[in-house]
This record gives structure tokens, C-alpha cells and sequence, in this order.
């Protein structure tokens, strides 16, 4: 697998190589602002970018704007956004145009190695690889009008949020220690619940999910 | 007042007794044709002269248009002299006989101060004063009467006997006369081209009628050389003339008491004016000058603002504008800034102004409070901006410094948990090199929350926080006087503020080599003098650490000044109340 890495600070941008080199994936360039991602990601056709959201020279959303360009002008790769903070409002725009190839994980989610594998080798995919953070803020902010979510069990909650972070219901069942047919029970009771109609499509899965958590 | 009223009554009893005299001269002499049409000319043009003198002397006895009019009047009634059968008197009268017109020429050249202030002027009358004395005095002793009337008296200074010199030279003297009204009418056009409006209001009788005077005396003297050609409709016309000067002069006089009358008027509009700037526009229509200046006093700078707070100068003496100053109760209020056309009616300007002294000084009142408010908004605007500056600063050095950090030994103990089972021998150099990582984030920390507030301050007070302070000051700094105890918390951080901003400003501005701190408390406030010895010229306008300094105390209703010459060092005087 081929990856490039977008971040101003060296420090970090340094961390990463060393990481993803641990976990034997190849770091093909890295970028210290978008400008330079986008000629490393059109030069290279990496499988995922790894991009950081505030980077010279506004320090704002610069890798969020990158990661559109890149995923319309290079479909075959997939992004990943690494922000220091918890902003749903920043994932809804990065999946207005779907969720493919899409990720955004909080920075220190990095350390955790396999967990880090296993994103990137969502994303480079096609998959959607959310952070549980994100996720969880979703989830936990307070609806309008009584609350349908109450009615999921604690165990249907757990399979909804990972389903939002992007998994296949065969990562949802290793990670809760539960069949694969059990968990094709909770997701089937799941979208009853919420009325939501059923999707076999793991990233369409995540757009409803995520879609139906934010109008709540 | 006295001595004006009786130097007044004295003229104008000498005026009606040389009116009675030249009366009787002319109805006993027999030189003129109709005696009794030219006494009753000579009655009304020279008492004319005389009243108009003597009112403009008494309504503005620093100008000289008065006194030079009643000279003019005695002038004139000396030259009727010539009508006497004394040969004496009769030479005196045509020795004189033109010097009513010299001050004429010297009215018009000089109105309405009556002084003559241009060069080609001054020079003109002097000739017109050597073709009246001097020349008339040669032309006399040449020639004997016969040469200028059929059956006069004898001219008493006939020395020698040349009869055609002698008219020659009086044909000259009445053709360079002619040349000399002509040159007069020249300026008086030239003046008016350069006047400004209330100029040309105030002076447009007397240089109309002056200007046909000329036009008549140039006609006439022409005339008189050329042996009567034209008959005697010249000297009629010039008499005309000559009649209506003082009847213009009255005119002038007449429209500047009328003026005057707008004042009246004035206090009526001000009365309902609401709308700031009114004031300004009613003292321009009431002085007649559309160019009007209103400069508000300012007690704290000692200085003149225009309306929009910009700090003026008066004009001064050299300069096409003129000043009137504005008071009350001995206090200074405003200056009207005006056309110096107005200063020939000093009466005028002042009375305008003192009628609007409390209208004035309402609006300058008005105009400080605004200005406060302004002031006050936009430092209220600035802390917040400071704030949130402030505090996008502190978001900034959290995200860049700590954070990154933390991340970073996130990472290196994650390699460090991957490693554990395949490389345990690696483990021990990832280990080390995050507690490092640590330590470094843990420096970082440390010296923002520092910079957040400093923790000494509010632990020991500003005592031992200034020390600290002075301690870790890039200059060498020598503190004199403590506090001693506590001070309110928001007095301690300006005051400590005020300090760590100056000794940063003079390492890294003034590039300083010393510095010194005062601290005083008395009188339930808080001295503080930061001084250093480097470059100076420190300046709120420049840089917004300074403007925060300033912004800070005064948020505290405290005061802040700054003296920074260039080369000789900053200061930076703070009180704050500590109440």
C-alpha cells in the first residue's frame, strides 16, 4: 500500500513515517501544505493521503478543501483527515459527496497501530473510517423531540455507533465478540427502530447513519 | 471718551465756522460766476466730508478713514481761499487748491483701513503730493496770477516773471494728474479683482463712486490743459463726484451698523437650534462670510479642534484669515476663524460672537462628549479585540507546542506497545525518547500558564511578582519603593502588565542598557514610573502594545502618559486607584 502524508508540523509528519514504516506501508512522499500534497498525490496516485486539516497558509480547513479536490480529481485515492479536534460539522462536509474513501480520525488515534491499519486499509478500499469521538458526539448530543435512540438497547447503540465509525458488520462482530449473524440481527432491529429503509452498502450505511444522527 | 467727545465737538465746531468763512468768502468775492450755486456746493460737500468723517471716527476711531475725511473736509473748504480779495489768502487758496484731491486719491487707495500698505501705493500719492505742493509752489513763483484767472488778487510768491513757463508747467501738472487718477482707477480695479466676497461688499460704494471720481478727475485735469475744450461740464461732473464720496463712506458705515442688526437676528436662530454644526452655519450668514470657521477650545491640550476633533492652529497675523476668539467667564470657549475683510468691523465680529458664546460652548461640550464616547467605544472595542486575540493566541500555542507534543509521545508509545512482543530491545530507546517528549511538554505548558497569568503575582502580590519579573528581565533593571501589602487583583495585573510590557519594549524596541521602576503608593492610588534609557519615540499611534497599556488602565479609571523624545529614553508614568 502507497501512502502520502500531509502536515506542517515535522514532528508529527515525522511520528507518522515512522508508524506506518513500523506497520510496513509505504510512504511514498510527504507534503507540509495542500498545495504540495496535491502535486505528491497527482505525481504518485497514492491509495490514501493522509492529510492534515489546518496547515499553512491560513492554518484553517486547508486539508478539508484538499481532500475534496483530491477526491474528485483522483477517485482511486482515498483520504484521511487528522484533526486535533472533535468537529462533526467538519465530517458532515467532508461527506456531503459521499462517504468513499473517506476518514477522519482525532490524531492521537494514531497511536493505537492496528486500529491505524485497519482505517487506512478501509478507506484505501472505498470503505469510511470515522473516529469513535465524532461518532460518540453524534450520538450523545441531546435530539429535539423525544429521542428514538432511547429505544435502541445498550447493545444496539454500540453496533450503530460502529456502523457510523464506518465498519462491516464483520468488524462490528469481532470487536463486540459476537457472530456475524447476531450482528445482522442488531442492524436489521436497528433501522427498524429508527425507521431508517435497510442498506446493504457499508458506506451508504454510514451516510444514512450519519445523516439520520445529525437531523435528529 | 471724554477727549474723543470733546476732540469730536471741537472739529465740528471749526467744520461749521470754515463753512461760514468759505460762504462769505465766496458771496463777497467776485471771482465766481454764480457766487451762490458755489457757496452752497462748497457748504454741502465740505460739511459733507466732515460729518461722515466724524462718524466714522467716532464709531472706529482706530481707523483712519475718519480723521483723513475731515482733513479732506478742511482741505476742501481751504482751496475756496482763492475766491478771497486779500492777496494773501488768495495765494494760500491756489497754493492748496488741489490737496483735497491728494486725500482723496489717498481715501480710495487706503479704504477702509485708511492705511497704505502696498509699495506702488505709497508711491503714487507721493507724486500726487510733489504735483500738489512742490510743483504748484515752482508753477506759483514764475508766473504772476494773470497766467491762471483774468481779475485775481496778486500772487504774492511771484519771484520771477516767465508767464509761458509757468503755464507750461501747470498744463503738465494737470495732464500727469490726469495720468495719476487713471493709474489710481487702475489699482482700485486691480484691489477689487483680488477681494473676497465680504470684501467687495464691505467696500463697494466707496470704490464705485471712487472710481467715477477718477474717471471725472482724469476728464477734468485733461480739460484744464487743453485750454477748457470740453467747457465746464468736466469740473461740474467732477464736483458731482466729489459730492458723492462722502455720501458712499456714510453708505459703508450705514451697512456695517446694519450688520450689526443681524445680530439680533442671530440670537433669535440660535435660540431653536438643535442640530450640532447649526451654530457654525447661523455665525456664517450673520458675519456675511459662507468661509466661516468654528475651533473648539480644548481645556485638556490646551488647543484649538475643528469640528471633527483635528487640532488647528489660529491664523496668524500674515495670513488671509483672521481669528476672533470666543470666552466666557474669562475661560476660553472658541475662535472664529474668518475672512480678514471682517476685522474692519471688529464690532461686528465680537458681538456675533458673544451672543453665541453659550450656544458655542454647549456645542463644544457636546463635541468633547462625543469625542469621550468615541474614545470610549473604540477602547472598549480594542479590549475585546485584545481578548479574543488573546486568547486565539493561547489556542494557537496549545494546538502548535503541547498538544503536537502529547500526540507525538502517543505515537512514540504506540510504536513502543507494537515493538513490546517482535523487538522487545526496542522498546527501551521508544521509552526514552516519549519520557523526553514529556518532559519537554510539560516545560511548554509551564511557561504558557505563565504567560496566561503569572502564578507569583497572584500567590505573593506585586512586590514579589515585580522581582520575579525583574529577575528574568532581558535589561538590568533597579526597582525603588514597594507596595508592601495586596491591591486589588485587576490593580496588580494592569500594573504588572504596564511593567513586564515596558521591560519588553525596552530589550527588544528601545534597545535599552538599563531600566528603572518607581512604585509609590499614596493617596489610595498607584504610582508606577517605568523608565530606560534606550531610543525613544514610543508612540500609542505606533504598535498596539502600548495602546493595550493605555486601554488597560484606563479601563480601571486609571491614567496612563508616555514621554518618549527621540534618543532620550521612554517613560511610561502610570496612576491607578486602587479604591
Amino acid at each position: 500500500m502507497r501512502i502520502v502524508i500531509a502536515d506542517d508540523a515535522v514532528i508529527l509528519r515525522e511520528g507518522l513515517v515512522r508508524i506506518l514504516t513500523e506497520l510496513g506501508i509505504e510512504v511514498v512522499g510527504v507534503a507540509g501544505d495542500a498545495s504540495e500534497l496535491l502535486r505528491l498525490v497527482s505525481a504518485e496516485k497514492p491509495d490514501v493521503a493522509v492529510v492534515d486539516i489546518r496547515m499553512p497558509p491560513t492554518h484553517t480547513d486547508e486539508g478539508l478543501q484538499a481532500s475534496r479536490t483530491i477526491r474528485e480529481r483522483w477517485p482511486g485515492t482515498g483520504v484521511i483527515i487528522l484533526s486535533q479536534h472533535v468537529r462533526p460539522a467538519y465530517v458532515l462536509e467532508l461527506l456531503r459527496d459521499g462517504a468513499e474513501g473517506i476518514g477522519y480520525l482525532l490524531k492521537e488515534r494514531v497511536s493505537d497501530l492496528e486500529e491505524l491499519r485497519a482505517s487506512i486499509e478501509r478507506v484505501a478500499a472505498g470503505g469510511t473510517a470515522l473516529d469513535p469521538s465524532v461518532v460518540t458526539q453524534f450520538v450523545t448530543r441531546q435530539s429535539r423531540s423525544s429521542d428514538p435512540l432511547a429505544d435502541l438497547t445498550a447493545r444496539e447503540l454500540d453496533v450503530l455507533k460502529l456502523m457510523a465509525e464506518g465498519r462491516s458488520n464483520k468488524a462490528i462482530g469481532e470487536r463486540l465478540w459476537i457472530t456475524q449473524h447476531t450482528v445482522e440481527k442488531h442492524v436489521k432491529s436497528i433501522f427498524a427502530k429508527l425507521r431508517l429503509p435497510p442498506t446493504e452498502d457499508d458506506h451508504r450505511r454510514v451516510l444514512a447513519v450519519v445523516a439520520y444522527l445529525d437531523a435528529r | 471718551m471724554r477727549g474723543r467727545a470733546l476732540l469730536t465737538t471741537v472739529v465740528a465746531i471749526a467744520g461749521v465756522a470754515a463753512g461760514g468763512a468759505v460762504v462769505a468768502l465766496t458771496l463777497t468775492g467776485n471771482y465766481a460766476d454764480d457766487p451762490v450755486a458755489v457757496a452752497v456746493i462748497a457748504l454741502v460737500v465740505g460739511w459733507s466730508f466732515l460729518a461722515s468723517g466724524l462718524a466714522a471716527w467716532w464709531q472706529r476711531p482706530e481707523n483712519r478713514t475718519g480723521p483723513l475725511m475731515v482733513a479732506i473736509g478742511f482741505a476742501w473748504f481751504a482751496t475756496f481761499l482763492v475766491h478771497s480779495r486779500n492777496d494773501v489768502l488768495f495765494t494760500i487758496g491756489t497754493a492748496v487748491e488741489n490737496l483735497d484731491l491728494v486725500g482723496i486719491v489717498y481715501l480710495l487707495l487706503s479704504f477702509p483701513t485708511g492705511r497704505l500698505t502696498q509699495l506702488t501705493d505709497r508711491v503714487l500719492i507721493g507724486i500726487a503730493v510733489v504735483l500738489a505742493t512742490a510743483v504748484e509752489l515752482v508753477f506759483l513763483m514764475l508766473g504772476p496770477s494773470t497766467t491762471f484767472c483774468g481779475d485775481c488778487p496778486r500772487n504774492v510768491l511771484q519771484v520771477a516773471d516767465h508767464p509761458s513757463l509757468a503755464t507750461a508747467i501747470l498744463d503738465q501738472q494737470r495732464l500727469i494728474g490726469a495720468a495719476l487718477a487713471v493709474l489710481t482707477a487702475v489699482r482700485l480695479v486691480q484691489r477689487w479683482a483680488r477681494a473676497s466676497p465680504p470684501e467687495r461688499r464691505a467696500a463697494a460704494p466707496v470704490l464705485l463712486v471712487g472710481s467715477g471720481l477718477l474717471a471725472a478727475l482724469a476728464v477734468s485735469a485733461t480739460n484744464d490743459a487743453l485750454d477748457s475744450a470740453l467747457g465746464d461740464a468736466p469740473a461740474w461732473g467732477l464736483f458731482i463726484a466729489v459730492a458723492a464720496l462722502p455720501i458712499a463712506v456714510l453708505g459703508v458705515l450705514a451697512q456695517q451698523r446694519l450688520a450689526r442688526g443681524a445680530v439680533a437676528g442671530l440670537v433669535v436662530d440660535l435660540g431653536d437650534t438643535s442640530r450640532p454644526g447649526d451654530v457654525r452655519s447661523l455665525l456664517a450668514r450673520a458675519l456675511g462670510d459662507p468661509s466661516l470657521e468654528l475651533l473648539y477650545w480644548v481645556p485638556a491640550t490646551r488647543s484649538y479642534v475643528d469640528r471633527d476633533g483635528r487640532p488647528r492652529v489660529l491664523p496668524n497675523a500674515a495670513e488671509e484669515r483672521s481669528a476672533t476668539l470666543v470666552a466666557r467667564a474669562d475661560q476660553p470657549v472658541a475662535a472664529l476663524v474668518h475672512d480678514r475683510a471682517l476685522d474692519h468691523n471688529p464690532e461686528l465680529v465680537r458681538s456675533v460672537a458673544s451672543a453665541a458664546a453659550l450656544a458655542i460652548e454647549n456645542e463644544r461640550l457636546h463635541a468633547e462628549l462625543r469625542a469621550r464616547l468615541a474614545d470610549l467605544r473604540a477602547s472598549r472595542a480594542r479590549i475585546v479585540e485584545a481578548a479574543e486575540e488573546e486568547r486565539r493566541r493561547l489556542e494557537r500555542n496549545l494546538h502548535d507546542g503541547a498538544q503536537q507534543r502529547l500526540i507525538s509521545i502517543a505515537m512514540l508509545l504506540g510504536l513502543a506497545e507494537a515493538r513490546s512482543t517482535s523487538d522487545p530491545d526496542g522498546v527501551r530507546p521508544l521509552l526514552a525518547e516519549a519520557r523526553t517528549a514529556l518532559a519537554s511538554a510539560v516545560d511548554e505548558l509551564r511557561e504558557l500558564s505563565q504567560g496566561i497569568h503569572p502564578s507569583v503575582l497572584s500567590e505573593r502580590g506585586l512586590d514579589v511578582a515585580l522581582a520575579e519579573l525583574v529577575r528574568s528581565s532581558a535589561v538590568p533593571v533597579a526597582v525603588a519603593g514597594t507596595v508592601g501589602g495586596r491591591l486589588p487583583v485587576a490593580v496588580e495585573g494592569a500594573a504588572y502588565f504596564v511593567v513586564s510590557e515596558s521591560l519588553a519594549n525596552a530589550a527588544k524596541h528601545a534597545h535599552a542598557g538599563s531600566a528603572s521602576i518607581q512604585v509609590l503608593l499614596r493617596d489610595g492610588a498607584l504610582q508606577l514610573v517605568v523608565r530606560d534609557d534606550g531610543i525613544g519615540g514610543a508612540d500609542t499611534a505606533r504598535g498596539s502594545g502600548l495602546r493595550g497599556l493605555v486601554d488597560r488602565v484606563e479601563a480601571l479609571g486609571g491614567r496612563l502618559a508616555i514621554s518618549s523624545p527621540p534618543g532620550r529614553g521612554t517613560e511610561i508614568t502610570v496612576e491607578l486607584p486602587c479604591a
